[in-house]
């Protein structure tokens, strides 16, 4: 009977240590684990979507009564598979680090996301602000990678992604300052408690929400700003000399980066945990599941508008996007800034 | 803008059907003198090796078993042009409307007689469609 009564303790002892939301968070939901089968899960849909606009069939034969569903799994144990190369000019310590980091690094910011109004990792004032801040880290990684190749190809690659860095970073932060001065606050959680009710950030200000939308294109390497990925001009880009478990490390990144910033846009820009009918006022636990499920959801949709834009879209210019960029998206950004302060100063919010 | 008509013209395109035939299952229904796979029928051979002969790949070759010639086909070189067939004094060489199977190892594909007296192998008759001039889409498939 002690031992059985030592074994409960035990394992009681583990169950809090799995539920708090420190290990939870990182590693079980939105974390590690959640990214992996997301990942699998939005490159199926993406296919799907994709063939079903261009009137095929997408991924079939694989397991044709869930739809081609693990197509990917089979595409992981090929990849699995294959014998990993490194050229012998290229400076092999920094080839081997950096695509393993540059994974590793989109999935730094999920630290920082709460799931619901009690259940945080990060109990900090400035979550808003740390977000982006964290995900910024992973492009200068692709910049890495291509001079690390010793390839001309992939070096002009990865220098259009340094490129396309400056030209999405400046208004997305300017839009996220846009959203800090109407809410009032750089904390995450406070930013989903205003938004109560219709008034979702996207109603506050859409001008913020569509220079967000976009910088949330550019930034995941999404159709139209395809560029650093994959070109019938420059080989693969930057990720040209990579086979194997590393080729899947770096096309999986920018999906994880997908899924990262629109967990973050659903939070800030639609409502983050508020249905449009609010019966969060159950018991905690409760109240953070179906949290966790509403925001995942709002995310859902959030990354499939994005993989929308796949089939519709031809790839912009390198030249096209910078003025995209510095012109427009620049320009409805300190706009929204300017609608924001505009109407604190009238008293709306 | 040029945006919201791109994606609300991909949004129309999500409700058209889908232009695509799911291959083994069903397939193109083919004319009736289609020179796929050959098949041989030994009751009526002669074994004159006119066959043999004409072929202009050398796809055929004969075989000798007790006294008379049989042949055997060697699919890797047959161009399936119909010159056996054409010349055949008893029509014992036919044409089958199976031009897709394939093997596992170089050596199925040449054909003793004993196999080729067999025909192309055909697990299941996949099933037949036929297709159909449209003026909105182009081409679509009927059953045959």
């Amino acid at each position: 009977m002690d031992a059985t009564a030592t074994a409960v303790k035990i394992i009681l002892i583990i169950w809090h240590f799995i539920i708090s939301p420190e290990f939870f968070i990182p590693i079980i939901f939105p974390g590690l684990i959640t990214v992996l089968v997301v990942l699998l899960g939005l490159i199926w849909f993406e296919r799907k979507l994709t063939a079903k606009v261009q009137l095929r069939y997408g991924p079939y034969y694989i397991a044709k009564r869930l739809g081609g569903a693990t197509q990917l799994m089979a595409d992981l144990m090929r990849y699995l598979q294959q014998e990993f190369i490194i050229p012998k000019d290229a400076d092999r310590r920094v080839f081997v680090i950096a695509p393993i980091m540059f994974f590793a690094l989109t999935m730094l910011p999920i630290v920082a996301i709460p799931i619901s109004s009690t259940y945080a990792a990060v109990h900090s004032d400035l979550t808003l602000l740390l977000v982006p801040t964290l995900a910024t880290l992973a492009p200068l990684l692709v910049i890495i990678i291509g001079w690390s190749s010793n390839n001309k190809y992939s070096f002009i690659g990865s220098l259009r992604e340094g490129y396309m860095m400056m030209s999405y970073e400046v208004p997305m932060f300017i839009s996220i300052l846009a959203m800090a001065v109407s809410y009032n606050s750089l904390s995450l959680i406070q930013a989903v408690q205003k938004q109560t009710g219709f008034a979702w950030g996207l109603v506050i200000n859409p001008l913020a929400a569509i220079a967000f939308f976009g910088a949330l294109l550019m930034t995941s390497s999404r159709f139209p700003f395809d560029i650093s990925e994959a070109e019938s001009e420059i080989v693969v880009g930057p990720y040209t000399e990579y086979g194997g478990i590393f080729f899947i490390f770096c096309l999986g990144a920018p999906y994880v980066k997908l899924y990262v910033y629109s967990l973050f846009f659903s939070l800030v820009f639609l409502g983050g945990w508020n249905p449009l009918v609010t019966p969060l006022t159950a018991s905690p636990i409760i109240n953070a599941v179906l949290s966790g499920i509403v925001l995942l959801i709002k995310a859902g949709i959030v990354m499939s508008l994005a993989v929308y834009m796949r089939t519709i879209f031809g790839r912009f210019r390198i030249d096209q996007v910078l003025r995209l960029g510095w012109h427009k998206l620049f320009a409805v950004a300190v706009l929204s800034v300017i609608l924001s302060l505009v109407l604190v100063g009238l008293g709306v919010l | 803008m040029g945006y919201i008509d791109a994606i609300w013209m991909g949004i129309k395109y999500l409700f058209v059907p889908r232009a695509t035939l799911k291959y083994p299952e069903v397939s193109m229904d083919l004319c009736c003198d289609y020179r796929g796979m050959l098949k041989w029928y030994d009751d009526r051979c002669i074994s004159c090796t006119m066959c043999a002969r004409i072929c202009p790949s050398g796809a055929i070759k004969m075989y000798k078993s007790d006294t008379k010639k049989y042949p055997g086909i060697n699919y890797q070189r047959c161009i399936f042009c119909g010159f056996c067939r054409d010349i055949c004094p008893v029509n014992a060489l036919e044409f089958r409307p199976v031009h897709d199977k394939a093997y596992y190892s170089l050596e199925g594909q040449m054909q003793k007689p004993m196999e080729f007296v067999k025909g192309p192998p055909v697990e299941e008759e996949p099933k037949k469609v036929k297709p159909v001039f449209d003026e909105k889409r182009g081409l679509k498939y009927d059953s045959a």
